[in-house]
């Protein structure tokens, strides 16, 4: 018995550690899934997984609202929007058995080490304090605060980029249907003739 | 048959109240045992056997933690096979017919009946759906709503001790981040079924569930806006009226204007109003509580969509797509399906409890209250401590419980009469409803709010 | 936007009018039937399992072999086997069959019998654990004087005249019915080709009486 608590005391000591490494146990495989899956929407599913694991990983620091942000933005909405884009773009949803051709292999690998050495520079330059103090328990007052003062023009401009690419979207959709005002018209004419030839029809 | 003798259909009525109120009763009966004797009675009995160690301390602590799962376990199944059973003869009210009425008196039983069915029957992956994502699938969808309703149970329970730890400051955020999840395991099943029917379905609930999820948040927020907490335990206090007039009973709710109108009664009791003030300040009030009820009228509908009810439930259209995204489902993995649906009912319902008609308040000051609650309670403790044992129940506990369980299913029995109701949109009515009259107008009402709020 | 305002507006009211008839309906006793307690009352019309009826008053075989209902049928689950008398000289029925898994129940073959022999009962209870009991056979199909003379009446068919040579054609019918085990593969193909001929001037002589008491 005595042993038992000893290391429940040491467990909780370092509960978070443990936590940390038992989380990136889940995730990192699930990245690689998504990597090496051949089948492109089963890698759009994995990619909640990763998400998921992200989110936990904001649990473990104490960032509640991040944390669910994040399930329910990126694990949800926006993975949930991929795959279908994918489901719709590839609709035999066969997997992709073309072999890789060996040219790009060696670029591949060129750009994804020097993108790692990138984010590896800057997330080291970052220098990360050790900050042992506790977080507020109210954070999300904090978080409500700073997006609306501090941090008001970013949040605004974050909104307009949002703002441009709906109403791209929104252009793009609509270019496929109508070319110009040419087709327009064209289009305006023959339902005419034809509803011309209905009325004669009925009239018959 | 006495059927025939009764010149209304109040036979068949009585049955459908017996049932629901047997089978509440056992609902209620089962999850209280379960807490109570995962809460209290085996860490006690822990302690006693082991006076002194701090590990045994350490263990009885770890079992109370689990206590709200057990209770949410114990719950999902139970309160599953009812909501079947009660859709069921309900829809069969409204129907003018009898419904399941065979199995176990009364088909008391049916639902049960059907569940064991369920546990038995064969397990088939269909030809070429890919076997590891029809099998996670039923998982993802399930599993949001036991984590989702756990923060609930702290509201509905009056923040017992035995639920505090689950209160997270986040709470309604979380419950709706975790009632996001589901419709990920909707389009994976879709998906892994390798059947175009479910495939449909799955990007059917997909694009309703993205789409009807904007006017449920922003209503969720207007209102906690209002409330100015995200907390579901704060939420659901502020809510609880007192018999004087400044927040009388259902008045305070915030269905009516998070207590503008008995603000404004008061007021007007007290004569602090003069001239025209009366009329200006009844109109923002009157203007705030019509507000309320919007936002709420807004959340029930984006629920429903949410969770696939009808008037929108598209993505399992029998007439058009089978059954949806459950085409290919079977044996245990369709009845995980099916229980996480009527959980899922369940849970949106106890969120617009808690977030609009006030928890576990009782609606009218002195009935049913805790006081009644702790006069039943008291024979049962003072029994059980004679044997020593833990105190049973207390009076604010069980009050709260017991309104919160009863406006729940007041409110599912309101989806069931939308049920009985209301056509299946079609796909393209779906979607502008959604886009363009639900968004507009959750917009426009976090706007008004925002100033009306200002102007009471 | 007054339009908009409008219109919601008057969906609250259809939707509360939707209500109203769901309340209406909540009041009202069920119409259901408790189905193994109590059967449902069907109409004389009704096109369950089939069968071929007897005289009513004389209880002889209603079917003359005309082969109507086996042509007619569109999915060939009736088989007659029959052979010509050899003192009426008339075609005369040995085996009739039908596989109630293939028949639709379309009631066609009812509505060119003749003598209104083949009918379609009011019975619909016919679940059973093999396919090969679901073929009915000349004994299975038969029904009783009494109940022909209650489909009789509750199909409102006119009564069938007595079959004028019928001394002969009575014992014959069981003797024939009798012989078959050996008989039927030889008998089958011949007594068909036979019959087909047969049937035609046959055919129109019952048919004739029946149109008059129309
Ligand atoms: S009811 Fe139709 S299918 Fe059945 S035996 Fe008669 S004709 Fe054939
Ligand atoms: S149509 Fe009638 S009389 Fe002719 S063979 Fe068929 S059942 Fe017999």
């Amino acid at each position: 018995m005595g042993d038992l608590s000893e290391l429940a005391t040491l467990a909780s000591k370092h509960m978070e550690t443990w936590l940390f490494y038992l989380v990136a146990l889940i995730t990192v495989p699930f990245a690689f899934g998504v990597l090496l899956d051949r089948n492109i929407i089963r890698a759009g599913f994995l990619l909640i997984g990763v998400f998921g694991g992200i989110s936990a990983l904001f649990l473990l620091l104490q960032a509640q609202f991040l944390a669910m942000a994040q399930l329910m933005i990126y694990a949800v909405g926006i993975t949930l929007v991929v795959v279908i884009a994918l489901m719709l773009t590839n609709p035999r949803m066969e997997e992709d058995k073309s072999p890789s051709i060996p040219a790009q292999k060696a670029p591949a690998a060129l750009v994804g080490t020097l993108l790692f050495i990138a984010l590896y520079m800057a997330i080291l330059s970052e220098g990360w304090g050790n900050n042992s103090e506790a977080l507020s328990p109210d954070n999300i007052t904090i978080i409500g605060y700073s997006l609306l003062t501090h941090y008001a023009l970013p949040f605004e401009f974050a909104s307009i980029l949002l703002l441009i690419a709906l109403v791209g979207a929104v252009m793009l959709a609509k270019h496929d249907h109508f070319n110009s005002k040419a087709d327009i018209d064209e289009i305006e004419e023959e339902t005419k003739e034809i509803s011309e030839r209905n009325e004669h029809v009925v009239k018959v | 048959m006495t059927s025939s003798a009764v010149p209304y259909n109040l036979n068949e009525i009585g049955k459908f109240f017996l049932l629901s109120g047997v089978w509440l009763g056992i609902i209620f009966g089962a999850v209280w045992a379960a807490c109570w004797a995962v809460g209290m009675l085996v860490p006690q009995l822990i302690l006693n056997a082991y006076p002194n160690d701090p590990c045994a301390l350490n263990v009885a602590n770890a079992i109370r933690l689990l206590t709200p799962l057990v209770g949410v376990m114990v719950f999902i199944p139970i309160n599953a096979m009812y909501m079947v059973l009660a859709e069921r003869r309900g829809l069969a009210l409204f129907t003018v017919r009898k419904g399941p009425n065979r199995v176990g008196p009364d088909g008391f039983l049916q639902t049960a009946a059907d569940a064991v069915k369920l546990l038995f029957k064969e397990n088939i992956n269909p030809h070429g759906g890919d076997v590891l994502m029809f099998t996670l699938a039923p998982i993802i969808f399930f599993a949001p709503s036991v984590f989702g309703a756990i923060p609930l149970l702290a509201a509905v329970t009056s923040n017992h001790d035995l639920f505090k730890i689950v209160n997270l400051p986040t709470g309604i955020f979380y419950v709706l981040a975790m009632s996001s999840i589901p419709v990920v395991g909707i389009v994976m099943g879709g998906w892994a079924s390798n059947n175009k029917y479910s495939l449909v379905g799955g990007l059917r609930s997909a694009a309703q569930a993205i789409s009807y999820e904007i006017p449920l948040v922003l209503a969720i927020i207007t209102t906690c806006f209002l409330v100015g907490s995200l907390d579901v335990v704060n939420i659901a206090q502020m809510q609880k009226g007192t018999d004087n007039l400044a927040s009388f009973g259902f008045l305070n709710w915030n269905f009516f204007g998070a207590g503008a109108i008995p603000h404004y009664l008061d007021l007007l009791m007290q004569g602090k109003l003069e001239g025209a003030q009366v009329v200006t300040s009844a109109f923002w009030s009157l203007a705030l509580a019509f507000c309320c009820i919007l936002l709420c009228g807004i959340y029930l509908t984006g629920a429903c969509a949410e969770i696939n009810r009808i008037p929108f439930d598209l993505p399992e259209a029998e007439s058009e797509l089978v059954s949806g995204y459950n085409t290919e489902y079977s044996g245990i993995r369709f009845a995980i399906f099916f229980l996480a649906e009527f959980t899922n009912l369940f849970i949106v319902s106890t969120v617009a409890v808690v977030m609009w008609f006030g928890g576990g308040a009782t609606p009218f000051p002195g009935f049913l209250d805790a006081n009644t609650f702790a006069s039943i309670a008291t024979p049962f403790n003072q029994a059980l401590a004679q044997a020593g044992l833990p105190p049973l129940m207390d009076g604010q506990t069980m009050s709260g419980a017991f309104w919160a369980i009863f406006k729940t299913y007041a409110l599912v029995y309101f989806a069931i009469l939308v049920r009985g109701t209301l056509p299946r949109f079609r796909i393209d009515q779906l979607l502008d409803f959604g886009w363009k009259k639900l968004i507009p107008l959750s917009l426009i009402l976090l706007l008004a709010v925002t100033y009306i709020r200002e102007l009471v | 936007m007054f339009a908009l305002v409008g219109r919601s507006i008057e969906s609250l009211y259809q939707v509360a009018r939707g209500l109203k008839t769901v309340f209406k309906h909540t009041v009202r006793p069920p119409i259901t039937k408790n189905f193994p307690d109590d059967m449902p009352d069907l109409p004389g019309h009704f096109r369950g399992r089939l069968a071929l009826a007897v005289n009513p008053q004389t209880s002889e075989h209603l079917c003359i072999s005309c082969l109507q209902c086996e042509r007619v049928c569109p999915d060939k689950c009736i088989q007659i086997t029959s052979h010509k008398s050899p003192e009426t000289n008339k075609p005369e029925l040995i085996e009739f069959k039908i596989d109630h898994g293939l028949c639709m129940f379309c009631g066609l073959c009812t509505e060119v019998c003749p003598t209104s022999c083949i009918i379609n009962t009011n019975d619909f209870e016919m679940a059973d654990y093999t396919r090969e009991s679901l073929v009915y056979d000349l004994k299975r199909l038969t029904l009783s004087q009494d109940e022909s003379a209650h489909y009789f009446a509750k199909k409102e068919l006119p009564m069938p005249k007595p079959k004028p040579p019928k001394p002969a054609a009575k014992p014959a019918a069981p003797a024939a019915a009798a012989k078959p085990a050996e008989d039927k593969p030889e008998a089958k193909p011949e007594v068909k080709a036979e019959a087909k001929p047969q049937d035609l001037p046959a055919a129109p002589a019952p048919e004739s009486p029946k149109k008059e008491e129309q």
